[in-house]
């Protein structure tokens, strides 16, 4: 499911390269992030033939993956995500990894009156980049900014209505100050055996490489 | 006026003397918000929230020769948030539809549009495993 105010534009390319064999759709509004409390992507959900949610995750990076900007990288994810899934779709409700009401309970919890008015400030902000209208836009994406700062979902999407590039820079300005002042992840641990729980990731630069052997070489 | 919810732009009637009150013309209640006013109350698909007596007056009312519905006074006595620009509203989630789903984890049903076209909705692929699973292009 693309999350993404630009669908399909934005999204056709990368439906075309994945060439998928199950359903693919489009979300432009978020609405399935608000319904299942997901701030972050990429994210999911198990539901079983009853329709009951067995299990809800942020992070769930199907493999390693590398995320390419200009001379720089960041490495996320890993393949325990993908591993448990098959688990399950295997062995049903016998899979060690669905979840306990109690844990499901603690995922679902209601959430406070600064995130729903933050979610109904974002879907006003989405609306009017929709219309044309991008200084109302941006008035409502500071707006739910403002109402929900740990909204990694509104903060990117509302970057990315100022360019690809401002939204790049926005995150790594953010990740290196929270990487260095928080104890916070960008994601929150599944929770999943062989999981490379990372915080925020240090960005590798083209000159990571050079620089990390001059460091070795200063202290021989 | 436009009223922003569930994911959908609904274009609705503006009652003639509202002013910064959003009342909601009955008979568009349904589209507009997906609640539709039964005889136990305001409801939402399986959940019902009962009008308070002394309220009903109020909040049903005659204008324009229509019946609205007084919907943002609703909203505040259900604790859905919501925000005006204008001639532009947007709803929030309605906090009981997270706490139904908390009781029974039944996954909040909702309707999307596949590449293809076609409407999917969430509660058509009961009797299946799904795996749902977002990305972004940001």
């Amino acid at each position: 499911m693309a999350q993404d105010s630009g669908a399909p534009e934005a999204t056709d390319k990368w439906f075309d390269r994945a060439s998928p064999t199950y359903r693919c759709v489009v979300d432009p509004t978020h609405q399935i992030s608000s319904l299942f409390g997901w701030v972050s992507v990429p994210s999911a959900a198990w539901i079983d033939e009853d329709g009951r949610i067995v299990r809800s995750n942020e992070g769930t990076y199907p493999a390693p993956t590398t995320i390419r900007f200009g001379l720089g990288k960041v490495r996320v994810g890993d393949s325990a995500f993908a591993r448990a899934t098959r688990d399950w779709i295997e062995r049903g409700a016998d899979s060690e990894h669905v979840w306990s009401h109690e844990q499901l309970a603690e995922r679902l919890k209601p959430v406070d009156d600064d995130t729903r008015l933050a979610e109904a400030t974002f879907k006003l902000a989405l609306h009017f980049e929709t219309v044309g209208d991008s200084e109302g836009a941006w008035r409502h994406f500071t707006a739910a900014e403002r109402l929900a700062p740990d909204n990694w979902n509104y903060l990117r999407q509302g970057w990315t209505h100022k360019g690809t590039l401002y939204a790049s820079l926005k995150v790594l300005k953010r990740t290196n100050y929270l990487r260095k002042n928080s104890d916070k992840s960008y994601y929150d641990p599944m929770g999943l055996p062989g999981e490379n729980h990372h915080r925020y990731t240090e960005p590798e630069w083209l000159w990571t490489p050079a620089v990390r052997r001059i460091k070795q070489l200063l202290r021989r | 006026m436009i009223i922003l919810a569930n994911g959908m732009t609904n274009e609705v009637t503006r009652r003639s003397d509202a002013k910064g009150v959003l009342w909601v013309r009955m008979d568009e209640l349904p589209r507009a918000t997906g609640w539709q006013m039964k005889p136990e109350g305001a409801c939402l698909g399986e959940l019902c929230v009962p009008l308070p007596a002394n309220k009903r007056e109020e909040w049903i009312a005659d204008a324009d020769d229509w019946v609205w519905f007084c919907y943002s006074d609703f909203a505040d006595m259900i604790g859905q948030k919501y925000v005006r620009d204008g001639e532009v509203w947007s709803l929030g989630s309605v906090p009981q539809v997270r706490s139904v789903g908390l009781e029974s984890a039944i996954a909040p049903d909702f309707e999307v549009t596949e590449r293809n076209g076609n409407t999917l909705r969430l509660s058509d692929l009961r009797g299946h495993k799904v795996v749902l699973f977002t990305w972004s292009s940001w």
